[in-house]
This record gives C-alpha cells, structure tokens and sequence, in this order.
C-alpha cells in the first residue's frame, strides 16, 4: 500500500508539474502573440514634450530627434515639411491571421541558407521578440514581412495614382494610373479557399496584376508578376504592351531597375520586394519612433486627382515640391533592420529599413547609394482600415494608403495615392493568369 | 492646289456621324469608370535622301471603350471602337516625286545604239512587236529601279508613277489602282478603313471556373513572340506602303473581321502530377472578304521590294506594250532595246480571291504555361498575302501574232495561294543568366515562289521559318547609374524546303530567293529623365543579301500628352542583286533563241541575268531600300 501511496502521489506530483508547466508554456505563447499583435494593449508609446496634435517642424524637431529617422529629420530641419502627431492607436490584423500564428508557433525554423524557410503555413512565422543576441533575427524580420497580412488574401489599389515630381520646381511632370492587384496563393486565412489556391502548379506564393490606365503612350500595359513560394527562385513576369499588343516574359533580374521612370526600383515596392536572399538581414533594434500610420477619413484630402461615385478622395501631397504626404504620424513599436545587398554590383550599399511592429509593414526606409551616401527615402503611409472606405472596415489589413519615394540627390520624388480596396471580387483568380492579359489588352 | 476627293463627302460625313454616333453615349458618361475615349493627333515628317520630303503624315485617331459588365449570360460584356484618319501631305508638297507631276520621258539601254526612249526599240516588220506610243507616251514614268541601280545591260522597262486617277497605266484593278486621294487619305476607301476596329467583347463563364471569352468585329489577332517579323503572326495582312517594314505592327497590320473565341482554362491538371500554370485553347475564323498586303503602289514613297513597280510597269506592258531595254538577242553584253505590243509580255490581272464561306481563314491555337516555359501550338490556313506570279496564261506571240500559252513567257496573273501553316513557339526564362529566350516557328505549305526552271516560272515550295530572340537588362553603369538597357537581339531564318536552282549557260537559273537566309535584329534601348527620354537603336541585317539597317531614335515625353520622336533610317552594305530574268527562256522558239546558247530549248532558261526583275528577292526588304535613307521627326499629341 506504501508503495502505492507513494506511486499515487508520485504521479499526482508528476501530472501537476506538467500541468502547470503547460500552463505556464501557454501561457508564455499568449504573451508572445500579445506582444506580438497587440503591442500597445497594455502601454501607451510615450516620448518626453510630444503631444497628439502638435507639430514638428524646422523649429522644435531637435528636441524629438531619437523618434525621427535621420533621413526625415533632415527635411524637417531644412524645412521641407513637417510632422503632424496624431495618437498612437492599434491596427489590429486580421484575427484569423493572428490565429493562424498562434497554431504555428513554434514550427517555424529557417533553414540552412538565408531564403530558406521550414513548417510555414500560415500566419506571423516568428512571433518572437527579436533578440541582438540571434544572428539570424534580422532574417526573421524579414520573414514576417513577407508573411505579413499586408493586403491581406487579396486586394487592389483601384485605381493607384503615381504622380513624377521635380522637387525644386515642384512640377508634376508626369501622372501615371494604375490599378493594382494583389493575390496570395498560399498563407490565406480569410478568404476561401484557405489556407491555399489550388490548383497552383508552381508552388507560388502570391501574384501581383497591374493595368495602367493613363496617360495615353502606356495605356494598356499590363505587368503580371508570379512570386514563387521557394524564395531562392526568381519571378516570373510578363508584360502587354498596348503599343505591340503582344504578351513578353520578361527578364526579372534586373529588380533594381526604375519602374516605368518612377524613382522606385521593382525591388523597393511596398518596402522590399526582392527575395529574401538577395540580402543580408541586420537586426539593428527595438524603439519608439514617428511612423506614419494615420485615420484616412480624418485628413485634408486632395479634391482633384481623384472623384467617382463613392465619394473617395486620395491623399494631398504639400512640402517641398509636393513630395510629402498631408497626413499625421504615430508614435510607435519600431524594428529597425538593415538590408545589405548580397550583389557587390547592386546600385544600394544598403537599406535601413523601420519596419512596424504590429503590422511588419514597412513605412519607413532609408536608402544609401555605393558610396554611402543618402540617395532615396520612401514613405508608405498606414491607413486604418475601419477609417477608410466602408468595404475595409474590419478587413484587418493596414491599407497602404500614400508613397512617397524621394530621390535626394536628384531632386526628385515620386508619390503614390491610392484607393486600396479590400475586396475579394476586384481580383479573381483568373486576373492571375496570362492569358488574362491577352483578354483584356484591346 | 485644290482637290476634291472622290467620294470624300460620303466618308466625311460617315465618319462625322460614327463618331458623333461613339461620342453622344460617351460624353455623357466619359467621367464615368466604365467608359472612355481618347486619341491623338500625329504629324510624321520624313525627308530622304536625294528625294526631299517623303512624308508629312497627319493622322486623328479616336478610341472609345464603352463597358457594360453583366448583359444577360455574358460577364465582362464591352465594345470598343477605333477611328483612324490620315492626310499624307507629301503628295501635294513634293508632287514631282510622288504626286501628279512624278516620273517624266525615260531612255532605256540598247545595245546598238546606247539608249532609247521609251517607244523607240526595235521593231521588225511583219511581226507583232511595236506598240501605239499615244497610249503608252514617254512620259509621267521612271524606269523600273533606277533610283537603285543602272540597267546594266539588263531588263529595263518605264512603270508609270503617277496615281491612278492622274495615269491610269499598270494600274491594277481591285489591287494596286489607287487615286491621288487615296494616296493622300488612305484610310478613306472601299474597305472603310477609317473604322480601324470595331468588336464587342463577351465571356461566359462555366462553373468550372473556365471562361469562353470572345471578341467579335474588325480587330487584329496577334499570334506570336517576336518583333518586326512576322512567322506566326499572320492572321492579318499588313499594309507596307506606310513605313515599309519600320511602324509598329500595331499600326499597319489591316485589321479584319474576325471572330476570335478562347477558352480559358486557367491552371489545369492534366492527370495527377502534372499541371499547366496556364492553358488556353482559342479559334479564329477570318470571315473578312480576302486582303493582301498593301505593298505600296509604284509612286508612293514606300513601295516594299520595289514590287508595286514592277506589277505596275508589267501590267502597262500587257495592256498597252512599251519597250523593254537590252531584249533582243541579248547577251551578258546586252541586246536591243525590244518594243513589245500589248497581251505579249506583262501582267495581265491578279485574281483576288472574292468572298466565299471557302475563301475565309481558319486558325487554331493552344497556348499555355508551364513553370518557367511559355508556349503555343498554332495551325492556320490563310490565303498568301503575298502576290504569287503565274505564268501560263494565253499571249500573242510577238513573231506569229498567234495567241496561246507559251513556255516560259514572262506573262502572267496575280494569285494569292491557300497556305496551310503549322508552328508553335516557346518563351523561357533564364534565372541563371537572366535572360528571356523567345522561340517561334512555323513550317507552311502551299507558298508559291518564282521559278525559272518551270514553265510556268513558279513553283510551290514547303517553308520552314522561324525565329530565336534573347532579351536582357544589362547594367552600363559609365552611360546610365540607374537604369539598365534592354538588349533584344532575334535571329529570323527562313529555309525553302523545295528549292530548285541550275547552272545554266549564263548563270543560274531557278528560284532567285535564297534556299537558307538569316536575316538578324537587335534593339538596344535606354532610359533617362524617368523614362521620359528614352533612346534606341535598332538594327537589321540580312546575312545573305549583305544589307543592312540602322534606325537610331530617341523619345521625348515632353508631357503627359505630348511626345516628339526623332530618328533616321540608314542602309549600309549591298542593294541591287542580279539574277537570272528570262531573257533568255525562249518562249517563242526560234524566234527567241539566245545567241551562243547550245540547242536551246523551248522555254528553257540560259540564265541570262540582270538586277530587274527577279534580283529584288534576293536582295530583300533591306537590300531594296540601300537608297531610302531618311531623317524622321514625329510629334504626337494625345488627348
């Protein structure tokens, strides 16, 4: 009987320490997705003398220079623009895709080479507070951005407004309209089918559609892009010109090459859009920092570049040459990572690039040239979903709502404005596929 | 000058009330997503070397879009529509090259007496040759490729140039017969070209998620992957005589009416473990009244081959008879300047297919993607574009004034053949080398080529062509640090599988095209000020006729509606080549024996050679043009 006394509570001893270390490791993995996605549910990002509604400009920026990246405290200190606070707030992502991280944690690894990556599905891959101590963090970063929920399952920009602006003249030299789709075969947590499109021969991870509207001399181009999702493989593109008619795969190395004259290389779309191991990724920190992340229906919109029956207007641009967003800014969780090009012939020595962390969209990067010297900034700003057009409230996607790409030794910008549309029926599956643009070039 | 164009008003006011009738809806509603219209108003001003201005092109070109998604069982339903008008200025403003004052009195080489004009050659008493100079006067003509190369002891005849209305000469009915105002507004004509396309657009959708989507109306049907020529993508003709073989396809092929229908299918699994990315199965049917190519009529600025001059010189032979220099008891050292009389020598008529359900075009394509490979399976059977030349017909013999069908006389009709053409073609990319390879091929039987070792001087011959492109950004950091050049570079072969070619007493007699040709392009294109300067050079050279293009441009956005183009079109290398010209074919035996030819057979070529008329195959679309060089500034404003 002792002996069975003593088996009892041994076992009793047993089931309890388990129970509570699985307690405790739940526990530990809600704490992680807390963090992860809910970053201001407990604490408000707080910074000594800034204030919800206040301005920084040329005059009292010095004071808030830990919180601006350098290269746009450099504007505001020449006086180029300024930064409109607004308060910190959450943008919350998509439950399902939050649920989806939280089913995976942990079964998620990279692989051996940088590009490599194991047990995805869906969802966040690395939840985890980056650590200065892990080599491979900044990787880890770039992962969650491009598994991020971006534009979500799927989604356009429709239409997309890129404006050419000479900075000193402030001449708009050119306005190109796009519409833009976007499309992801794998990691859907949404919209069905989940959490994959099939059939997907090729393995691919996402598909972006592009039509230009206007001006005349491109209309009717048309870009499809096939990512797959083996990060070491290259796109696939094609291209319709409108002017030959006629459907050209194209060479897609060339990622750093100007996209239709616009001062964004294709590798820059959205933040990164190259591989994964077409750079080495630096962890460079954790901070608090001015991002722009904004309510669209609470701005000064511009009356002009854009009307149709909804009511919607886009961003207005203002500052030196009409380069800068009139939106305001938000105090908020940064990853600063470094991106070094592993091509010692690519035009960048390196990007630095602020990523969000509650969304892992990139709203602000610094890029530098061969040298080292500042070449180009680019501004993504965030609209909150559930203040933006109807059909996106409570889609969980952060709406790139704004661009701004500056190149500062040329003098020159480009600007983004869009209508981003979280709608499942504005990007059918067989938008995806090549023949489409056949069907749809006239 | 004032000048009234036949049947203007008519097409004024067609095409004032289309598109007032395209305009009204849209007006309404032009703001509106789900409708558009737009155009442009162009002036292409080209000036050439040694000739002055070779164009002063103004076109108005009107497009609409009018969408109305869901009709009935049809999704994505739309009609678009294409209005095009030009003015080409160059035969006002330099008329004695190519309006109603061109060509002028011509003298044509002879062996006795080093030249003669036009209606004074040898005439022998008691024949048949000699013609009724008052028809066929010495003026108003050039002879024939004299702006390419001297007579040289070879065939030599005047071609009429003036339009059709000014000198009716060679003019042919129904094909090369245009008026000074069709030269001057080409789109104003018969086949109501100035709607340049006009179709709706419908899919139906299947719960497969498969889509039958068609388009039915005037349009154009581009199969293929390649740029400038043409393998696969000949479901339309293409009108030459507007830049020769220079203007994007978009703007020359002739739009037909067509009903072209794909089914989509999207990504497909054929059986287990194995998928298409992308597959489509389309049907075209070309139920449009048959058009050949415009090939430019003799005295327009672009006349491809030189061939509408020769066509319109030889059919001034047949209906009116004219002087053919060096004929007579000719030898490699010449002969005598020869007048023929009329229905001996020449073209008689060409016969265009007319419409029947028999004489539409019929074409199929499957084309899909799998991973990194792009590809097309094609198969067509389309009636030639390209003239064929038909000897056979019943003449006069010059000797015996008897009419029949003589052997190898150069007496003929125009045909356009039924070709039946199979191909495919394949695009890959490269990650390795990054680098796009285009591939496309077709094999075509039922093509027609001139012969002279036949009776009737063509024969059929299987033609395999095709073409290998590579394309690839390449960096050139010292010219441009943030943009690379495209590079295109295509290799176009073609290989008459049934080539026939014999050495005779004075050369070679046959088939004059080459039996294995290449001819190569390359583009080089770059980028400046944001893609609002973009320069280019393209090249051509043809392996085998030694010739070759260069056409350096540069593009100016000046804004979002205006842009300016300037570029010049230069030849380099070979131009005339000779070949034999069935001088010596004997058709009218003895009579026409070929002095120090052995036993010379009826109909048989010596060959007897010289540049006119079959070297221009053998020269090409390259070689032809060695004296066309031209500046060229075009200033587009879009609206």
């Amino acid at each position: 009987m002792k002996h069975n006394k003593m088996n009892t509570l041994t076992r009793t001893l047993i089931a309890g320490c388990t129970a509570g270390m699985m307690a405790t490791a739940t526990f530990a993995e809600e704490a992680v997705i807390t963090e992860s996605f809910y970053p201001y549910k407990t604490e408000t990002p707080q910074f000594e003398g800034l204030q919800p509604g206040m301005v920084i400009n040329q005059d009292n920026v010095a004071q808030f220079k830990e919180v601006i990246d350098p290269a746009f405290y450099r504007f505001i200190e020449q006086g180029w623009t300024t930064i409109t606070v607004g308060e910190t707030t959450s943008f919350d992502l998509h439950p399902n895709y939050v649920e989806a991280t939280r089913v995976s944690l942990g079964n998620v690894s990279l692989g051996d080479k940088v590009g490599e990556i194991n047990g995805w599905q869906a969802g966040r891959p690395f939840p985890q507070e980056p650590s200065a101590d892990d080599p491979r963090a900044g990787e880890k970063l770039a992962w969650n951005y491009k598994y991020g929920y971006n534009w979500g399952d799927s989604a356009a920009i429709y239409p997309f407004y890129w404006k050419y602006r000479d900075m000193d003249s402030g001449d708009v030299e050119r306005t190109i309209k796009f519409n833009f789709h976007f499309l992801n075969y794998k990691g859907r947590v949404n919209q069905e089918p989940t959490p994959e499109i099939t059939p997907n021969p090729s393995d691919l991870f996402r598909a972006i559609y592009v039509q230009v509207l206007d001006p005349a001399d491109v209309r009717d181009t048309q870009l499809l892009i096939h990512r797959a999702a083996d990060d070491l493989k290259r796109d696939n593109s094609w291209l319709y010109l409108g002017f030959q008619r006629r459907v050209r795969r194209l060479a897609t190395g060339q990622v750093t090459d100007a996209f239709l004259g616009s001062d964004l290389m294709i590798e820059d779309f959205e933040g990164y859009n190259g591989r994964i191991s077409d750079m080495n990724w630096t962890y460079k920190g954790t901070r608090y920092m001015l991002m722009p992340f904004y309510n669209h229906n609470e701005l000064t919109l511009d009356s002009e570049t854009h009307q149709d029956d909804d009511g919607y207007q886009v961003v207005a641009f203002s500052g030196k040459g009409g380069c800068f967003p009139n939106i305001t800014w938000q105090l908020r969780k940064v990853y600063e990572v470094e991106s070094v090009p592993v091509d010692e012939s690519h035009p960048l020595s390196k990007r630095v690039h602020f990523m969000d962390a509650q969304t892992f969209t990139i709203p602000r990067t610094v890029s530098y040239d061969r040298k080292g010297s500042l070449w180009k900034t680019f501004t993504i700003g965030q609209a909150h979903p559930d203040h933006h057009l109807p059909k996106n409230k409570g889609s969980g996607v952060s709406i790139d709502d704004s661009f701004s790409m500056i190149d500062v030794q040329a003098s020159h910008c480009t600007t983004g404005q869009f209508k981003g549309q979280v709608d499942p029926e504005l990007t059918p599956t067989n938008m995806f596929n090549v023949q489409y643009l056949r069907a749809t070039g006239s | 000058m004032q000048t009234k164009i036949k049947g203007l008003s008519l097409w004024c006011a067609a095409l004032t009330g289309a598109t007032g009738l395209t305009l009204a809806p849209l007006s309404q509603a032009v703001a509106a997503e789900d409708a558009r219209i737009n155009g442009f108003y162009e002036n292409a001003t080209y000036a050439r070397d040694g000739v002055g201005l070779s164009k002063f092109r103004n076109t108005v070109q009107l497009e609409g879009e009018k969408r109305y998604g869901d009709v009935g069982i049809f999704s994505n339903v739309s009609v678009n529509a294409t209005l095009r008008g030009t003015y080409d200025g160059v035969y006002d403003l330099n008329e004695d090259e190519y309006g109603s004052e061109a060509g002028g009195p011509i003298q044509l080489q002879d062996l006795a007496q080093g030249s003669v004009p036009h209606g004074g050659g040898l005439v022998v008493p008691g024949t048949e040759l000699g013609f009724d100079i008052t028809e066929n006067p010495n003026d108003g003509m050039v002879v024939l490729g004299e702006h390419l190369h001297p007579q040289d002891n070879g065939v030599a005849f005047g071609v009429p140039v003036r339009p059709c209305d000014v000198d009716s000469r060679g003019c042919i009915d129904d094909y090369l017969d245009k008026d000074e105002d069709e030269l001057r507004f080409q789109e104003f004509n018969d086949h109501l070209d100035f709607i340049r396309e006009l179709y709706v657009d419908f899919d139906l959708n299947f719960d497969s998620g498969n889509v039958l989507s068609t388009r039915l109306g005037k349009q154009q049907v581009i199969w293929g992957r390649t740029d400038l020529f043409r393998v696969l993508d000949v479901i339309n003709p293409v009108d030459y005589s507007r830049n020769n073989i220079y203007d994007e396809l978009e703007d020359i092929r002739i739009p037909m009416w067509i009903l072209k229908t794909d089914y989509r299918m999207g990504p497909t699994e054929v059986f287990e473990g194995f998928a298409f990315d992308d597959l489509n199965f389309q049907v075209v049917w070309n139920f449009d009244e048959f058009r050949p190519h415009d090939i430019g009529q003799c005295g327009q600025p672009n006349v491809i081959l030189d061939a509408g001059c020769f066509f319109r010189g030889m059919n001034n032979l047949w209906e009116n008879g004219g002087t053919v220099a060096n004929f007579a008891g000719a030898t490699p050292d010449g002969g005598l300047a020869t007048d023929f009389g009329p229905g001996q020598i020449g073209i008689r008529r060409a016969n265009l297919p007319s419409w029947k359900l028999s004489n539409t075009q019929l074409g199929l394509k499957l084309e899909g993607v799998y991973g990194d490979l792009g590809f097309s399976l094609n198969a067509l059977t389309y009636r030639s574009q390209l003239p064929s030349l038909r000897g056979g017909i019943p003449a006069e013999n010059a000797f015996t004034s008897e009419t029949a069908v003589w052997p190898s006389l150069i007496a003929f009709d125009i045909h356009f053949p039924r070709v039946n053409l199979v191909g495919g073609s394949l695009d890959y990319y490269s990650q390795g080398i990054d680098t796009v390879f285009r591939f496309e091929t077709a094999y075509t039987s039922g093509e027609e080529f001139a012969n002279t070792l036949r009776e009737r001087l063509y024969s059929e011959s299987d033609v395999l062509r095709y073409v290998i492109g590579a394309d690839k950004n390449i960096f050139i950091p010292f010219l441009n640090e943030n943009q690379s050049f495209l590079f295109s570079g295509q290799i176009f072969g073609q290989h008459i599988l049934d080539h026939e070619r014999e050495q005779r007493t004075y050369g070679e007699a046959g088939i004059p095209d080459w039996e294995h040709n290449w001819i190569g392009t390359l583009l080089i294109q770059g980028f400046y000020m944001n893609n609002r300067l973009t320069p280019k050079l393209i090249t051509a050279h043809d392996f085998r006729a030694q010739a070759t293009t260069l056409a350096p441009s540069v593009d100016w956005i000046v804004t979002d509606n205006l842009k300016l183009t300037a570029g010049a079109n230069i030849k380099v290398g070979d131009g005339a080549r000779k070949f034999d010209d069935c001088r010596s074919c004997n058709p009218w035996d003895p009579f026409t024996q070929t002095p120090g030819v052995v036993n010379h057979q009826p109909g048989e070529s010596a060959g007897l050679s010289g540049y006119e008329p079959l070297g221009r195959f053998q020269s090409g679309p390259i070689g032809m043009a060695q004296e066309e060089d031209e500046v060229q500034l075009t200033v587009r404003y879009s609206f």
